[in-house]
């Protein structure tokens, strides 16, 4: 078995036991039974954790006359993303901040998390973008199907009834498409990033890595703005009145 | 869309971001239509489904990329 980050090693040495006889009782396996969650999953579990301090912390500073640091990022996050979905989704636009938010945070610390030593960036691995893009695709549909209601099949079949057999299963498939563009890009930028970062680390150990550390948190920066720009690009999409 | 609170860099920022996928969304139309074509080639045990997957996912691919670009020029 490959070494484990010390942060999944705690996590394993305190609940693995219990983490596998509860996968057990509903029919599942883990490969290694000692140490049932892996590197991905226990970052994903410290980011949560992060993120949940930090917001107990924008909560209980929380004022209108003297804003804490942490109420000032919350802020201008808030302000930016809003400001995007305004001018993707139009109208109502408002509904759909909080999850854009917090798919956004969630990525970016993520993303960030591989910069520091002894963490990796869970995101470098496909099954954490897949499970936010597949979380993005029914987001997405649920809105759609909220909005339209029945009327919302209409957007998989084309203007033109007579060619709806031919559109049905191309949309399908584009939909689909969606989550796996969704899931390469950031899968394949974050791990490529971490690549090359520790390829140039173990090839020339000063100063050089610390280039491709600033490349990284550029590509981190841009790579989750990409992730909520198209969330709310297919929002848009969904609650659009155009079919 | 508010025209008058919208400003340009916001502009720049949402065309970078809607075209971005572009590049990912052709070919992984056509790996999805592949996948899908396989995986019925091997329930139904046929051959011809996966080409006809690759050829559906090919046109979806391109059918998302016009429909991106037609949006796109609407909106300039």
């Amino acid at each position: 078995m490959a070494k484990e980050l010390w942060f999944t090693e705690v996590l394993n040495n305190a609940v693995g036991p219990a983490v596998t006889s509860v996968m057990g009782a509903v029919g599942l396996h883990p490969k290694h039974a000692a140490s049932p969650i892996n590197d991905a999953v226990a970052m994903e579990i410290l980011v949560v954790l992060l993120l949940l301090a930090f917001f107990i912390a924008v909560r209980a500073t929380l004022s209108v006359d003297k804003p804490s640091g942490f109420q000032h990022i919350v802020e201008m996050g808030e302000s930016f993303v809003g400001e995007q979905a305004k001018g993707v989704i139009g109208h109502h636009y408002e509904r759909y901040i909080p999850y854009a938010m917090a798919v956004g945070f969630f990525i970016l610390l993520s993303n960030l998390l591989g910069l520091v030593p002894g963490f990796e960036s869970p995101t470098a691995n496909p099954s954490v973008p897949l499970g936010c893009a597949v979380l993005t695709f029914f987001y997405y549909h649920y809105h759609g199907i909220r909005h339209h209601q029945a009327h919302y099949y209409k957007q998989f079949v084309g203007p033109v009834a007579a060619l709806s057999w031919l559109i049905l299963p191309i949309e399908l498939v584009s939909h689909v498409a969606r989550v796996l563009s969704l899931t390469v890009r950031l899968f394949a930028n974050m791990f490529a990033g971490d690549l090359v970062t520790m390829a140039f680390f173990s090839l020339v150990p000063v100063v050089v890595p610390v280039i491709f550390l600033g490349l990284h948190l550029g590509v981190a920066l841009v790579q989750t703005f990409i992730f909520v720009m198209l969330t709310l690009v297919y929002l848009g999409l969904a609650v659009s009145e155009d079919h | 869309m508010d025209p008058d609170k919208d400003n340009g860099q916001g502009n720049f920022w949402r065309q970078f971001g809607k075209y971005s996928h572009l590049a990912f969304v052709l070919p992984g139309a056509v790996v999805v239509g592949l996948l899908i074509g396989g995986a019925l080639d091997r329930w139904l045990h046929t051959t011809w489904i996966t080409l006809a997957g690759l050829l559906l996912g090919a046109v979806a691919g391109f059918y998302e990329l016009i429909r991106t670009i037609i949006q796109a020029s609407k909106e300039t």
